[in-house]
């Protein structure tokens, strides 16, 4: 940094620092409440009143059988979905990223218009669709939504990570000889790899988390935050407090071990 | 991209790419039309047979055409699988809605609504919930214009001064939204419950009466009144809008920072004139991800609201699943989105980057 | 989870010895089943809760297998819980039956909505048996989505109380069975509103604005605020005698002066405080009180909405012996005490006032419980309307609660 700093203008900073700890703050907020209340031990239906300090929901994380059984739910359709919305939009990020061609404009477009279409007219759009064609909505339908959006979101996610690669070290390789086949394994995908991770666990986060889209299309099929809120009515666990602070927590490791991994990486080259 | 050698590979097939576009386009068109069920009966099978068609014409022709027409017929396969998927499952659903909407219900109780040009939905959407339109919009302005008071100033402090915590500062701000939307939503209405801790708190500090007096509280409760709502939805977009910001500050190259501060002597006309036209983009595509999903949001005003702060999207999912009227709901939601879109155009024209992603 | 020990468990004790004693005595328990019964005592968290929403993922409809599927409204059942054995499983411990129990019901326009798309279409829904209030089963009948009951394998339907023998709902009484009957009045949090209310009017109140809540059951909230303007909701017939109170809702509601219209949803709101008063249910407020005793129930001397619920079989159900032999439990006096002794509503099962004595005589004189006639004479049941005019009432119902 140049130039003299005045009292004004380093109040000024400091002032502006302050206010972003207290920005960092205010976002932590709900989440002190949340990972605090796994520890309460509730005396009536609803965990929001702290009582006393205990353990015992941790040590018994799926003592809810029904919250279990929708958790579980979530984990399947995420699971599922995650792993066809990665592969079909992995594909379309590589064409869009690596191909420059005619009616690309249109397909762009076409990727985008999803993410900018409010949730819950995807959701009740889809659900006019499966009334329309008489499907009983349930398992498969909520797959197919969750497909549906995510599919966007991983196209565009892996296009921008691809962006910057060089695409001439796949001339080279088949220069070399290597059939185009061959190169996309060994050339191209361990490249694009750490961005098709990336997008697909942000997607399976975005899966495990919808509620809006899967209120729609859920028929009488029970996933983790239609449980939440549909039993919220009557009670409110604390378990529901548990498996949040888990979720949390294992999401909080992989971002820590791909950083980790991130830094290495760049280390080493 | 790399510009693709044109002159080897002999001509075995003529022009590739349009053989690809036009097997993409039309499988893509034929099926959005079988899903939205223009086509039905053999009509569907018909249309469904030349989906096929058009599927191996653009394989048969990769196949017999040489290297360079499988490269330039390449992205069209590629690109297949998830234009099908979204032609399918997100542009006949919108061609289903639309029909819907203009849909009567033939008894009060009846499941199938029929096709009927019914243009009094559109008439109900407007006349009978235009507060909630009202709300959703303004709500969601708001809330956006807070998310980028929030959100800027930390998003810039973790991009020029972050140092070589920068990484770890964005973990931070991503961190809270690894846990449940509606749990957060949830743990925002323990808080503010009448009871609770925060207004235990302002009532401590004697600032409720401050707080009475400019409307942020209302009879000593915050939870269930406009503020409550408006708070949930920054608080639930606040990342939307960080991250964006935070992608294009740190793009900036600090030398120009310093540069301009030589330039223009104090360090708010080099922020001014050179950091904040340089983060526009950042602004332009979170006010997007921010503005898009609150208006059409009901999860904060369900459960930080009241019957009198309900948005569109409350009503929305209240006709479609608790009245049942579904013709007057896809209606309503037919109209939030053309409000939506007919905005972003503006916004984007007048602020616009072709950019989005 | 083991629980340490709590107001709740403490004022259960002593019920539930009496409750324990009296039922093994009565329904003659073997030794085994005894011991079953003792045992499900220790080991609460695996023991099925009452409240598990429905989660089935197959998209095929129609009740599993040989499980029983009951979704009835919550805490309307004593459930098994700190030391408890509840009427589910006792039934399960006596017959073998398996039974399935959720409290998939918070207000019945939205589980309609959840049905009918089913129903509609001429398909099954999961459960065997459900439990709607009577103006909804009116409407199911006449829209032929139910089986009649096998009433004749149910010979405890005897019990029935007069009263509810083939009612205006179901006049051939052949569809439905009422499960608990009650009434709606001014359930209220002493600590907030710092006096006893007196009156319907108390709502309107401005010292409670943003702090009153009202039912999405629009027989129960119009129908208390109509009885407050002294108009006779029994015999309702056009949208004009009912229009004052849809007017003062509407104003209480624009004035600020509703907090949240609810369904069964409200004992967090008012056991914490965010209401200060609602109208509610009578029997729900003993239920509230058991976490914050400052809660209290108004029966309003303008008067009180009377309503049942009724057991009523969805088109297709197939557990009808295991639905039959179910009812039966429920309506053999000694179990219907156990029920009404927890949730503290108006048994439809004659006989039901012996056994409780025996459980607890205080409950037996309480007059929510056990009405008295000055009590039946200041209610009122909603009026059934034709079709065209009940639609108008909805509409305009909810034009006002609705989004």
């Amino acid at each position: 940094m140049s130039g003299p700093t005045s009292v004004r203008g380093s109040v000024a900073k400091w002032a502006l620092n302050i206010y972003a700890l207290l920005a960092l703050i205010y976002l932590f907020i709900p989440i002190a409440w949340i990972v605090g209340f796994s520890f309460n031990n509730p005396r009536g239906n609803y965990n929001v009143q702290w009582q006393e300090f205990t353990l015992a929901n941790w040590r018994e994380p799926f003592g809810d059988e029904a919250l279990t059984n929708a958790f579980v739910e979530s984990l399947r359709i995420a699971a599922i979905s995650t792993a066809v919305a990665t592969v079909i939009g992995s594909l379309m990020a590589i064409a869009l990223a690596r191909y420059r061609f005619r009616g690309s404009g249109t397909l762009n477009f076409l990727i985008v218009l999803p993410l900018t279409t409010p949730e819950i007219v995807l959701g009740s759009s889809l659900a006019t669709l499966f009334l329309d064609w008489d499907v009983t909505r349930g398992f498969t339908t909520v797959v197919i939504a969750h497909i549906m959006f995510q599919v966007s979101f991983v196209a565009l996610t892996v296009r921008a990570r691809v962006r910057g690669f060089d695409w001439t070290l796949e001339q080279a390789a088949q220069d070399l000889g290597a059939s185009p086949v061959r190169t996309f394994w060994k050339v191209t995908f361990p490249l694009i790899l750490p961005g098709i991770l990336a997008a697909a666990l942000l997607s399976f986060a975005l899966s495990l988390d919808d509620f809006i889209i899967t209120l729609f299309n859920a028929g009488s099929l029970n996933t983790f935050p239609l449980y939440i809120n549909g039993s919220f009515r009557v009670r409110f666990p604390p378990q529901v407090n548990v498996l949040a602070s888990a979720v949390l927590l294992i999401s909080v490791a992989l971002m820590i071990g791909g950083m980790m991994i991130g830094s290495r990486r760049k280390k080493s080259s | 991209m790399t510009a693709v050698s044109t002159q080897d590979a002999p001509e075995r097939v003529r022009r590739p790419e349009l053989v690809g576009l036009a097997a993409l386009a039309g499988a893509g068109v034929l099926l959005a039309a079988v899903g939205a069920r223009w086509f039905t009966g053999p009509l569907a099978v018909v249309a469904l047979a030349l989906v096929l068609a058009a599927i191996i014409w653009l394989v048969f022709t990769a196949v017999a055409g040489g290297p360079e027409a499988r490269r330039r017929i390449a992205p069209y396969g590629l690109l297949k699988p998830g234009t099908l998927w979204l032609a399918l499952f997100y542009l006949a659903p919108l061609v289903t809605l639309l029909r819907l909407s203009l849909s009567t219900l033939p008894s009060r109780f009846a499941v199938e609504a029929e096709f009927s040009w019914e243009f009094q939905n559109y008439v109900d959407a407007f006349t009978d919930f235009g507060p909630q339109f009202q709300r959703a919009f303004l709500y969601a302005a708001v809330a956006t214009v807070l998310t980028i008071a929030i959100g800027y100033p930390l998003a810039y402090v973790i991009a020029f001064r972050g140092g070589r915590y920068r990484s770890l500062l964005l973990g931070l701000v991503v961190v809270p939204f690894f846990t449940s939307y509606l749990i957060r939503t949830i743990a925002w209405r323990s808080l503010l419950n009448d009871n609770g801790e925060i207004v235990r708190f302002l009532d401590a500090v004697r600032l409720s009466g401050l707080f009475e007096s400019i409307g942020i509280m209302d009879n000593g409760r915050i939870l269930q009144t406009p503020v409550a709502v408006i708070g949930g939805l920054t608080y639930n977009f606040l990342p939307f809008m960080i991250l964006p910001i935070y992608v294009s500050l740190e793009k900036v190259d600090p030398r120009l920072v310093d540069a301009a501060q030589d330039l223009y002597s104090t360090s708010t006309a080099a922020f001014r004139r050179v950091v904040l036209p340089l983060s526009m983009p950042g602004v332009f595509a979170g006010t997007l991800l921010t503005f898009i999903p609150a208006a059409g949001d009901f999860v904060n005003a369900f459960y930080l609201g009241s019957p009198s702060t309900t948005m569109i999207g409350n009503s929305i999912q209240d006709q479609f699943l608790v009245q049942n009227n579904v013709p007057l709901a896809s209606a309503m939601s037919f109209v939030l989105m053309a409000i939506i879109t007919v905005l972003v155009l503006i916004y984007s024209k007048y602020f616009g980057t072709e950019d989005l992603s | 989870m083991k629980r340490s020990i709590r107001p709740r468990a403490v004022e259960l004790s002593r019920r539930q010895f009496l409750i324990r004693s009296g039922v093994l005595g009565a329904a003659g328990l073997t030794a085994p089943q005894l011991l079953a019964a003792c045992g499900g005592d220790d080991d609460d968290t695996s023991a099925p809760s009452p409240t598990d929403a429905p989660s089935g993922s197959s998209p095929s409809a129609g009740g599993g297998g040989d499980t029983l599927f009951f979704e009835n409204w919550p805490a309307y059942i004593d459930p098994t819980e700190d030391g408890l054995t509840g009427t589910v499983d006792r039934f399960m411990d006596a017959t073998g039956i398996d039974m399935r129990y959720s409290e998939a019901f918070n207000d019945n326009v939205e589980y309609f909505a959840k049905i009918q798309p089913v129903l509609g279409r001429g398909d099954t829904i999961e459960p065997d048996l459900i439990a709607p209030t009577s103006w909804m089963v009116g409407r199911l009948i006449s829209l032929g989505w139910l089986d009649t009951l096998p009433i004749d394998q149910v010979p405890n339907a005897v019990n029935l109380r007069d009263d509810l023998v083939n009612p205006a709902w179901d006049p051939t009484g052949e569809f439905s069975l009422p499960w608990q009957t009650g009434f709606a009045g001014i359930a209220y949090n002493l600590d907030v509103t710092g006096r006893e209310l007196t009156s319907v009017d108390d709502l309107w109140d401005p010292e409670f604005a943003g702090k009153i809540g009202a039912l999405t059951e629009m027989r129960d909230t119009i129908g208390v605020i109509l009885l407050s303007m002294g108009v006779d909701i029994s015999t309702l017939e056009t949208f004009e005698q009912a229009a004052p109170a849809f007017e003062k809702l509407e104003q209480a509601k624009a004035d600020g002066q509703i907090r949240r219209f609810h369904g069964n949803d409200y004992f967090d709101d008012l056991s914490n405080g965010n209401f200060a008063a609602t109208i509610g249910w009578s029997g729900d407020v003993a239920q509230i009180q058991l976490d914050n005793p400052a809660v209290r129930f108004l029966f309003p001397e303008s008067g009180a909405t009377s309503w049942a619920d009724a057991m009523v079989m969805p088109k297709g159900a197939v557990n009808r012996d295991a639905a039959a032999a179910w009812m039966d439990f429920a309506y053999d006096p000694v179990q219907a005490a156990q029920i009404t002794a927890w949730v503290q509503y108006v048994s439809p099962v004659k006989g039901v006032r012996e056994e409780v004595e025996k459980i607890d005589p205080e409950l037996a004189d309480n007059p929510l419980i056990f009405p008295d006639e000055a009590t039946l004479a200041a209610t009122r049941s909603f009026a059934t309307l034709s079709e065209d005019v009940e639609a108008e009432f909805d509409a305009a119902f909810s034009r006002i609660i609705g989004a």
